[in-house]
């Protein structure tokens, strides 16, 4: 029995995914379920919201940019020090108001270090989300998917690529119908000379 | 898991259990609206037609700016002199603006960092405009830091390098410190507004139906598309950045108060400063987010539904809480001073109100210590267009405090001989006046061109959003679209 299978993108390009459509979070969970079970594992799942419960059933690791953040605040702290600390003491001892420049001194290089963590760790906290997430890309195989390109806000995605081991067409149109997708769709990469 | 019990499974059963409907959260998007019409309410605001009131109201804004901004050419090519600010009182108009913009953005910060940390999830729909609020109003208080030291071609000095006699600035210098809160302020909010942004602005990237906007949203989307490994980093991102923007709440009015504190200036001279500097900051930055959604919910009918009612009055209580601080500060500031003893404190606070400056001091009280009250009654606190009003007097009032604290003090300190008076010039004020434009500049574009609300999180917080093994959310069916 063979299910209808759109296409989209180019059809002389090679084949980048089968994508399918779902109308809520639980059917797109319920599917994960099913494609890890059956061995798949280059799938991806496209959402409007983070939902919850997604990245645990693709087993998805917890994501690695706090510890970025913590290694980037800590770095800030020693920079912001030997910033303060190596002028005022070492190149040109500044003494104001007779106080010293000794560890005693150190409260009053407190806040320069504050400021300059918070401002490093979001810096590294907002590239590390850009860098981690594949970002920043000016384009996507996926967008040759009209529906996904211009709705993605609107439905909930699953794409699952074409380099997976397991990967065979028409297993998967099955597989993706018995969990309940819609607007199954052969992903083709767009010919390179398309506007 | 999930233990809760909702209002409707209550109503099912009336005779054991209680009537939860008194302590049942008000619904965070009225009338029972779904994901696609929020994405829709929210993008048509973008997507739509350009009023013509956005016309006539950023012509008037971009004039103030543009007067502002002559002043300032003129003030540098010319010299300081154009200003009021003389002996004694070297810091005027420009210290007082500079606190007054920068301790506004704080209730921004507040509202999307802290409420955000404590789920308060009321404040989902207004913490993109309050945030907004907070980027703007930082850049209106940088443009002093930078003009005020009169020979703006020397604001280098500010930067952490040696000078020709190879000599570093003074890192103990309170002043310097402020240099770093601030830039570090602008850069962590302006990164917290912009990356929790991103996910919208790729809908609106999606939804594009011209090139020119295609391609603009597009690169500010950074490629974003909502897959599940994006999302994991990005709620990582956006908790972390929560949290450090909490920290900055209470740092950079703290290290702003200490310009001020650290000093022996009596009136200045206080261990009080940094919370005082906080709480007359969040309520000013309250007073401003409802003086800005108020209208703005006006304007865009289709928000009704978004910033309800209930959160607005939320946000007149936190303005009441912190109103009420700031009058303790009033009070506590009075006593002390007595209590002290020393005869140039009271000095200082005596003239504070009987002196030739007294008028700034009475304002500030007779405004600050009686419109935030007015808030206890909620016929009052509910009636939006009264809200409104009496949130722009509760601005003015904190104009006044700030320059009763940085101005008034500094006409009577230790040496009789040296108390004066401060007269301001036009150019004062219409530099003044000029930040005034550059923000709601600022703040006409930031509505016409990115989404004002966080669609993702409003759309994840929506009844029926997220999944249920248990089916525990009876209202998750039946959104009007």
């Amino acid at each position: 029995m063979s299910h209808h299978l759109s296409i989209c993108g180019s059809k002389h390009e090679p084949l980048f995914a089968i994508g399918a459509r779902f109308d809520n979070p639980d059917e797109l969970i319920g599917a994960v379920k099913r494609l890890r079970s059956e061995g798949y594992s280059r799938y991806e799942c496209f959402t409007p919201y983070p939902v919850h419960g997604l990245a645990e059933a693709m087993r998805l690791q917890k994501s690695a940019l706090s510890f970025l953040v913590l290694g980037g605040g800590l770095t800030a702290i020693l920079i912001a020090l030997s910033m303060e600390l190596v002028p005022s003491t070492l190149i040109y001892p500044l003494i104001v108001d007779g106080k010293p420049l000794n560890l005693l001194a150190l409260p009053e290089y407190v806040p320069i270090v504050v400021a300059l963590t918070l401002m490093i760790s979001a810096i590294v906290a907002v590239t590390g989300m850009i860098l981690l997430g594949g970002m920043p890309r000016l384009n996507n195989p996926m967008f040759a998917w009209d529906l996904f390109a211009k709705d993605a806000s609107r439905g909930f995605f699953l794409a699952l690529k074409a380099d997976d081991k397991k990967f065979n067409s028409s297993a998967v149109t099955e597989l993706l119908h018995e969990v309940g997708a819609g607007d199954i769709t052969a992903i083709h990469l767009e010919a390179p000379d398309q506007e | 898991m999930s233990a809760t019990i909702t209002n409707a499974e209550a109503v099912k059963d009336p005779q054991s259990a209680p009537d939860l409907s008194m302590i049942a959260r008000p619904p965070q998007v009225l009338n029972n609206r779904g994901p696609l019409w929020v994405t829709d309410a929210v993008c048509s605001i973008v997507e739509g037609k350009t009023p013509i009131w956005w016309y006539a109201a950023i012509s008037i804004a971009g004039t103030f700016a543009a007067i502002g901004g002559a002043c300032i050419l003129y003030m540098i090519c010319t010299g300081v002199g154009v200003w009021g600010s003389n002996s004694p009182a070297f810091w005027a108009w420009d210290i007082t603006n500079f606190i007054f913009w920068v301790s506004m953005a704080h209730a921004g910060s507040f509202i999307s960092a802290v409420l955000f940390l404590t789920r308060q999830k009321w404040s989902l729909s207004i913490s993109r405009a309050a945030e907004a609020m907070t980027v703007f109003a930082i850049v209106c208080a940088g443009v002093y830091p930078a003009i005020h030291i009169g020979r703006v071609w020397f604001v280098w000095f500010l930067f952490p390098v040696p000078n020709s006699y190879g000599m570093w600035p003074n890192f103990s210098s309170p002043l310097l410190w402020d240099v770093f809160a601030v830039t570090s302020y602008l850069t962590v909010s302006s990164l917290f507004w912009f990356a929790g942004m991103v996910p919208d602005l790729a809908v609106l990237r999606d939804r594009a139906t011209t090139k020119v906007r295609k391609f603009c949203y597009g690169i500010v989307s950074l490629g974003w598309l909502g897959n599940a490994r994006q999302w994991r980093h990005y709620e990582m991102m956006y908790v972390l950045l929560a949290g450090l923007t909490s920290v900055l709440v209470v740092t950079v009015t703290t290290i702003v108060a200490s310009d001020c504190a650290t000093s022996v200036v009596p009136g200045w001279h206080a261990t009080i400063f940094p919370f005082y500097f906080m709480v007359g900051a969040v309520y000013s930055g309250s007073a401003t987010v409802l003086t800005l959604l108020i209208p703005l919910r006006s304007l865009y009918p289709q928000l009704k539904d978004l910033i309800t009612p209930s959160q607005l009055e939320k946000v007149a209580k936190l303005l009441l809480m912190m109103g009420s601080c700031v009058a303790y500060v009033y009070v506590f500031e009075l006593f002390n001073a007595w209590y002290s003893g020393n005869p140039f404190e009271r000095g200082a606070f005596w003239e504070r109100f009987n002196g030739t400056a007294g008028w700034y001091a009475i304002t500030c009280l007779s405004i600050n210590l009686t419109v935030p009250q007015l808030f206890w009654f909620k016929r009052i606190r509910t009636c939006l267009p009264l809200v409104f009003v009496l949130a722009i007097l509760c601005n003015i009032g904190m104009w006044f405090e700030r320059f009763m604290i940085v101005t008034t003090s500094l006409l009577h300190d230790f040496l009789p001989s040296s108390w004066g008076n401060f007269h301001p010039t036009i150019v004062d004020i219409l530099t003044a006046t000029g930040t005034v434009g550059i923000f709601f500049t600022l703040f006409l574009l930031f509505i016409r061109f990115v989404p004002i609300m966080s669609m993702n999180e409003l759309k994840a917080a929506l009844p029926g959003s997220q999944p249920h093994g248990d089916s525990g959310h009876p209202t998750g069916e039946g959104h009007s679209r």
